[in-house]
C-alpha cells in the first residue's frame, strides 16, 4: 500500500506533470521522465490493436514484480498514470479524484495553455493532501 | 476465463512458435519473407499446400520410427469447387485481424520489449515485467535466462499465469526442443514447430483451470 508518483501525459505523448512520493523507486531526471512518457503513450496506443477478441481499450495496468502502473485515459485523450505498489485497490477511483482535482484546478484555470506543463499551486496543493 | 494465445521468441528477437485457443479475431496470413518457417502452419505464406519447406517439421514419424522423407508428387484429385449458388447459406467467415501475422508478431515483441526496459529503468533495479491489462485481455511474460521470451495472452481477469510460461519452459520446451536433436535452435531460418511440442503444450495449457 503505497503511491510512488505521479505522471499526467498530455494526447500528443508530452509528460505535462510529474510527481514522486516516497522513495519506493529512485528519482530520475526529467529527461528520463519524458522519454518514458512518450514510450507509454506508444505501446498504450498499440495494445489497444493487440486484442484477440475484436476492439479493446489500451493497458490500464502494466505490473512489474514490485510495483505498477495505473492509466486512466480520459475522453480527450489526456493520460494519468499513478505508480503503486502491487496491492493498490484504491488506485482506480486515487485516478477518477486527480482527474476531478485537474478539471477543477487546471482546466478551469484560464492562466493555463492546454497541453502546457501543468504550473498551478492549486493543483500541487490538492495533489499533495489527495496521495502526499 | 479463458487462453487466447501463446507466441514465444528467441534471442534474436523472431517469433519461433505460435499457438491459439479460443480466438475469435483470426490470425490473416504472413506476408512473404515476415515469418520463419515452422512457427505456425496455417499463417505460414505458401502458394502451395504441399510445400516441403514447412511439412519438414522436425518430428519424426511415432508409428514406424523410421525417417520417411516423402514428397507427393502425386496430384491430388481437387476438391469440388463449392458452388456459389448453394441453397444453403454459408456461414460468415470468422472476422480476421487486420495485422497480418508477422506484423502482429512483431508488434507484440516491441510491446513487451519496450515495457520490459521501461521497467527496468524506472524500478533502477533488475526488476521484471510481469504482465499488462487491457479491457479485454491479458498479456504475460516469462523470459528465460537464454534470452527465450514466452508470451501469453488471457482473459483480463486470470491470475498471474508466469508459472505456466515456466511450466511449458520446464516440460515440453526443455524436453521436445531443447533436447530435440532435429531442432536446430537459434537457427535464424527455421521455427521450433513440432508434434510433439505443439501436443504438449496444448494438453498442458487445456488442463488448466483457467482454460475453459
Amino acid at each position: 500500500m503505497a503511491i510512488f508518483g505521479l505522471w499526467v501525459i498530455n494526447k500528443a505523448g508530452g509528460l505535462v506533470y510529474e510527481r514522486s512520493f516516497g522513495d519506493g523507486l529512485p528519482h530520475l531526471t526529467s529527461n528520463e521522465y519524458l522519454v518514458l512518457a512518450g514510450t507509454l503513450h506508444g505501446i498504450h496506443a498499440i495494445t489497444s490493436r493487440l486484442s484477440p477478441t475484436g476492439s479493446s481499450s489500451g493497458a490500464h495496468v502494466i505490473s512489474g514484480e514490485t510495483f505498477k502502473m495505473n492509466i486512466l485515459l480520459t475522453a480527450t485523450g489526456t493520460k494519468f498514470v499513478l505508480l503503486t505498489s502491487l496491492v493498490e485497490p484504491t488506485a482506480d477511483s486515487m485516478l477518477q479524484k486527480v482527474y476531478e482535482i485537474y478539471a477543477d484546478a487546471v482546466m478551469k484555470n484560464p492562466f493555463h495553455t492546454p497541453e502546457m506543463p501543468i504550473r498551478s499551486e492549486a493543483f500541487d496543493t490538492r495533489i499533495t493532501t489527495l496521495l502526499g | 476465463m479463458t487462453i487466447y494465445s501463446l507466441y514465444i521468441y528467441d534471442r534474436h528477437c523472431a517469433c519461433v512458435y505460435y499457438q491459439d485457443w479460443h480466438r475469435t479475431v483470426r490470425p490473416k496470413l504472413a506476408v512473404e519473407g515476415g515469418l520463419l518457417p515452422a512457427v505456425y502452419a496455417p499463417v505460414y505464406p505458401s502458394t502451395n499446400p504441399d510445400d516441403a519447406s514447412y511439412s519438414n517439421r522436425n518430428t519424426l514419424a511415432s508409428s514406424s520410427g523410421v525417417v520417411v522423407a516423402v514428397n507427393e508428387d502425386v496430384p491430388r484429385t481437387p476438391l469440388p469447387t463449392q458452388s456459389s449458388h448453394s441453397p444453403i447459406a454459408q456461414l460468415p467467415p470468422p472476422p480476421t485481424s487486420s495485422l497480418s501475422f508477422d506484423e502482429e508478431a512483431k508488434l507484440v515483441y516491441g510491446v513487451v520489449l519496450s515495457l520490459r526496459n521501461m521497467i527496468k529503468k524506472l524500478s533502477g533495479k533488475d526488476e521484471q515485467f510481469t504482465n499488462y491489462q487491457t479491457s479485454t485481455y491479458k498479456l504475460h511474460l516469462y523470459e528465460t535466462l537464454s534470452g527465450y521470451k514466452f508470451v501469453m495472452l488471457s482473459d483480463p481477469n486470470a491470475d498471474s499465469l508466469r508459472f505456466v510460461l515456466r511450466q511449458i519452459y520446464s516440460g515440453p520446451f526443455l524436453e521436445y526442443v531443447v533436447r530435440n536433436p532435429l531442432v536446430e535452435m537459434d537457427s535464424r531460418e527455421r521455427g521450433i514447430d513440432n508434434e510433439y511440442f505443439r501436443m504438449s503444450t496444448d494438453r498442458l495449457v487445456r488442463g488448466l483451470t483457467v482454460f475453459q
